[in-house]
């Protein structure tokens, strides 16, 4: 938390609405990064993102000055993204049931992710990861988050932090080695 | 140490994930196993790749529009008073997720009342002693705490202890 992040908010706060640009602008690539590779989708990503910053602006008044402003951004849309996926497989659910049960025919929502976008093989490597096994490598790997930041941001333990990242990078190593091989050349 | 320890610990070693005593043991060991130690300048390296093509990688950016409309919608409206405006001003109250809060805590009270009342019939004939909730063994050592999130239906449960020190979540 710097001091003109310091002053931004404090404007903001007292009504000076201007003041929310260009306190946000430095982390608008860096979020809007964060929640592609949390949702793996860059229509979804920008939606989380937006709503993200919009969550924050409503939020400010809760912001705890002594943290770090980045990070709490950065939880709040963590926390989008996942309530975002957790919707959508929701959804998927309800359209698989219903289709068993032989009344929906139109295709599932989601299904033409795959179809729409060219997996970038970061993002196949990703996809192979459980949902906080993926939270925990982008925030410590990918956004290069601390431990404890990537607890706090993720509102879980240190230990768990651990446990999710050891499975992630052991999987991604198995994802390099499979589909990556020019990755482990050059040594 | 053995080697198949040290290969578990390893994925947390590459990135100087380890706390700093068993990362004295996992160098140890390294420095006298060419194994271990060929292993580990692997998954270093494996990783450190991955982390230079994600880098690397084009990710979605915001056109100047597009990231303007989106200041306007943020500040616009309901920003100049803050928090305050919105609390009275009409039909946006407070955050979905402020509201399902509330919702939580005062769930939790009624939990925490309930628990805490004890097994007696009431405080008027058998008032509990304060320590009893120390008590090893009782049903109140553990207190829950349901939060639904109004606009998913979402459910995820707190646990604390009896102490209120956090325990875990489930979904
Ligand atoms: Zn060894």
């Amino acid at each position: 938390m710097n001091e003109t992040e310091q002053e931004l908010i404090t404007m903001v706060l007292s009504g000076r609405a201007e003041a929310f640009e260009p306190l946000v602008t430095p982390y608008r690539g860096p979020i809007l990064a964060l929640a592609y590779r949390l949702t793996r989708d860059r229509e979804d990503a920008r939606e989380v993102a937006q709503e993200a910053f919009l969550k924050a602006f409503r939020s400010l008044g809760r912001f705890d000055l002594s943290r770090s402003f980045r990070n709490w951004l950065f939880q709040i849309a963590a926390n989008e993204a996942r309530d975002r996926l957790r919707r959508a497989k929701r959804e998927r659910a309800a359209f698989e049931a219903a289709a068993r049960e032989g009344i929906a025919a139109a295709p599932a929502p989601e299904a033409g992710r795959e179809r729409r976008e060219t997996r970038s093989g970061i993002m196949r490597a990703l996809d192979a990861l459980g949902r906080r096994e993926r939270e925990v490598f982008v925030l410590r790997d990918l956004q290069e988050l601390d431990i404890r930041e990537t607890a706090r941001v993720l509102g879980c333990s240190s230990i768990s932090v651990r446990v999710n990242l050891s499975s992630a990078r052991r999987k991604i190593r198995e994802a390099i080695r499979r589909d990556f091989p020019h990755l482990e050349e050059g040594r | 140490m053995t080697c198949r320890k040290l290969r578990k610990l390893m994925p947390l070693l590459a990135g100087d994930d380890l706390g700093p005593r068993r990362t004295r043991a996992v160098r140890a060991h390294v420095s006298a196993c060419p194994a271990c130690l060929r292993e580990l300048e692997e998954l270093r390296e494996a990783l450190s790749r991955f982390k230079a093509a994600a880098k690397d990688e084009s990710v979605p950016d915001w056109s100047e529009g597009e990231w303007k409309a989106l200041m306007v919608r943020a500040a616009g409206g309901t920003a100049r008073d803050g928090e305050k405006k919105r609390a009275w001003g009409g039909h946006v109250l407070l955050p979905r997720w402020a509201a399902a809060s509330a919702l939580g805590a005062l769930i939790g009270l009624v939990v925490l009342s309930v628990l805490f009342r004890g097994p007696g019939p009431g405080p008027a004939e058998r008032p509990d002693p304060p320590l009893a909730l120390a008590d090893a063994g009782r049903a109140q050592d553990v207190v829950s705490m349901t939060m639904v999130s109004q606009e998913t239906g979402l459910q995820i449960v707190w646990f604390f202890d009896k102490n209120f020190d956090y325990k875990g979540e489930q979904e």
